[in-house]
């Protein structure tokens, strides 16, 4: 093999670099350097790989979780616009091409209260289906229209905190006064319990849906939004551009994005300070494979020598020095990356890391390997690896050979 | 193939902190097409600094080496070292075999540098080992071979490009006066039989005496014992 080698048509930079490599198990202490500078590597790609992965998994989950409650646009509409406008906006968004479907709600905030309990909480009366921002209804809404009416729709938890029943009675309340002959009174209704849905674990407040007639007689008009169904995701974006056309002056369009840009910018700074964290692993490796092949051209040093006696160039000699470093680094990186996604992989498919389900909002930690990470782990580990190459190659380009030669 | 070798006025000054120590004082040489000249003096006379003048391994500060015709002062560093890989031969005192490579691959090494196809500096560096008896020691490591085979694979790796100009540097000293003496005999009988100029450095006058002409470094000055050697 090793005649194959110095045989074979590679040029003589890579002879050069893989002979040596292959020579540092001779010395142990360069082959103890080289196994630290390798090691490094290798951890400091693997631990990038699993935060990422990690951090990637959670962030997946949460959107996942926010985006399935938020509606793919949502229109604004200026206060003084009437029920008639309204609805007419309403018709001429469904004309508009990729729109799937529009309702139209109210918002408001009041208080929930039954059996002498009381929460505030914020009140969405809807026309048409559930918005989504109340997932997993309980029954399903088809079964309630069956049985006649619609009804109010509270959280799954607040039901069970309260002993609630679908067909018990829940009183609304409005902080929107209604002048009676004894002075102004909160507006209250009574509704019965349509039935639960599943509030999210990053919701910090209850939230009830209610029908829309209700929600208008509670806070009036006033804060009348239209929610629109574009399929999600671009094709969302792409419709919300289309949508301005048809909407009246005043009208504000906002987008899945658009709702939820401070969290997405949040996460994007979580990914990069991570990052930049756990990559001081990785710049640490490159150190330390600074360290070994300074010590390998220390003890090449001769060889060099006698090499640009024979008339090889400082140029070749720079090529095999930075050839080896990346070879190093090739490997640890080659290993981290094996052992990081395999260990991501083996964690998320076996829910290896459980979390508690009372704190966190998932009950273990996902793990989700993106190719684009692994792309710029192994370009930013090569990049700081190769740097770390090239300064002890450019020595070793820069030896005196008389000086070289010298014992 | 032979080439003419000559030095005129070569100085060559070293600093050592605050202190210039003036190694070579304007050394003139001139080495005629197959000769083998020997160069003698005391340690620390400037022998070595001379001799890797005139390989172009390192400049003087002022002066000239011209071997074939060819100024070395004129080459760029790149040149330089395709002219040393192609013209010049060396054998050092101390072999400075790689030791990762074996005595061959050491032997092929100015032919891979080169840029000879593998099969041609594989044929060429058996051939010259077989021409010194190491045919049987051709995949050993210079770490396995005696002082005396280390110098001889030194010898074939000098010769690997059969350059014109072959320049040795105490090629004897580290080794025992048994072993000096055969690769002694081998050097001068391989520049003879290829007819290579050479230059050959050392302190051991009977090994001197063994050259065509010898001239004496002495004072940073070449004193020729022949008085042809200074040339025209």
């Amino acid at each position: 093999m090793r005649r194959r080698l110095v045989t074979s048509r590679l040029p003589f930079p890579a002879i050069l670099a893989l002979r040596y490599l292959w020579s540092t198990r001779r010395d142990a202490f360069v082959t103890f350097l080289s196994a630290v500078a390798l090691s490094a590597i290798t951890l400091g790609v693997a631990a990038l790989i699993l935060s990422l992965a990690a951090l990637s998994g959670f962030q997946h989950v949460l959107r996942s979780e926010i985006l399935s409650r938020t509606p793919d646009v949502e229109i604004e509409l200026p206060a003084s616009t009437g029920a008639a406008a309204v609805t007419a906006a309403e018709r001429a968004i469904r004309g508009v091409e990729g729109v799937v479907e529009v309702q139209q709600v109210i918002r408001g905030r009041g208080w929930l209260t039954a059996a002498g309990r009381v929460v505030p909480a914020e009140l969405v009366g809807f026309g048409g289906p559930l918005p989504p921002s109340f997932p997993d209804p309980d029954p399903a809404p088809e079964a309630v229209e069956d049985r006649g009416g619609d009804g109010l729709w509270v959280s799954k938890s607040l039901a069970a905190s309260w002993f609630l029943e679908p067909g018990d009675v829940v009183d609304v309340v409005s902080p929107r006064p209604t002048l009676t002959p004894l002075g102004p009174r909160p507006r209250v209704r009574s509704i019965r319990l349509a039935g639960t849905y599943a509030a999210g674990k990053v919701a910090e407040e209850e939230s009830a849906a209610l029908p829309l007639d209700v929600a208008e007689s509670l806070f009036g008009t006033g804060r009348r939004e239209l929610l629109v169904d574009a399929g999600g995701g671009e094709r969302a974006l792409a419709v919300a551009g289309r949508l301005g056309a048809v909407l009246p002056d005043g009208a504000r369009v906002s987008t899945w994005q658009d709702l939820n840009r401070p969290l997405f910018f949040a996460l994007r700074l979580e990914r990069v300070f991570l990052f930049l964290g756990v990559s001081l692993i990785v710049l640490v490796a490159a150190l330390a494979l600074l360290a070994d092949l300074a010590l390998i051209i220390a003890n090449k040093r001769q060889d060099v020598g006698m090499l640009l006696t024979l008339g090889s160039t400082p140029e070749r000699l720079r090529r095999a020095f930075l050839l080896l470093g990346t070879l190093l680094a090739l490997g640890g990186t080659a290993l981290g990356t094996g052992i990081g996604v395999s260990l991501a992989v083996l964690f998320d498919r076996l829910h290896l890391l459980r979390l508690p389900g009372d704190v966190f909002f998932v009950e273990y930690v996902p793990f989700l390997v993106r190719p684009g990470d692994l792309v710029l782990i192994l370009t930013v580990t090569l990049a700081l690896a190769m740097a770390a190459s090239f300064y002890g190659a450019h020595k070793a380009a820069a030896l005196d050979p008389v000086e070289a030669l010298r014992r | 193939m032979s080439v003419s070798l000559e030095a005129r006025g070569l100085v060559k000054t070293y600093r050592d902190g605050e202190r210039r120590v003036e190694v070579l004082k304007g050394a003139d040489l001139a080495v005629s097409p197959g000769e083998m000249v020997a160069i003698v003096g005391p340690s620390g006379s400037g022998k070595s600094t001379l001799l890797h003048l005139l390989g172009g391994l390192d400049r003087a500060d002022s002066g000239r080496v011209t071997v074939g015709g060819e100024d070395l002062s004129a080459l760029s560093a790149k040149e330089l070292a395709g002219f040393r890989n192609r013209t010049i031969g060396f054998v050092f005192q101390f072999h400075q075999l790689l030791p990762d490579f074996t005595a061959l691959e050491n032997v092929m090494l100015p032919g891979r540098i080169a840029g000879w196809v593998p099969r041609r500096a594989l044929e060429r560096a058996r051939s010259l080992l077989a021409e010194v008896g190491l045919e049987a020691r051709e995949d050993h490591f210079p770490s396995q071979l005696s002082g005396g085979e280390r110098q001889r694979v030194a010898l074939c790796r000098a010769l690997a490009l059969d350059p014109p100009l072959l320049l040795a540097d105490e090629p004897t000293g580290n080794l025992d006066p048994a072993s000096g003496a055969r690769v002694l005999d081998l050097l001068l009988a391989l520049q003879e039989r290829h007819g290579t100029t050479g230059v050959l450095v050392t302190h051991n006058p009977e090994v001197a005496g063994r050259c065509a002409k010898v001239a004496v470094l002495d004072e940073g000055i070449l004193k020729p014992r022949d008085p042809a050697l200074r040339g025209p």
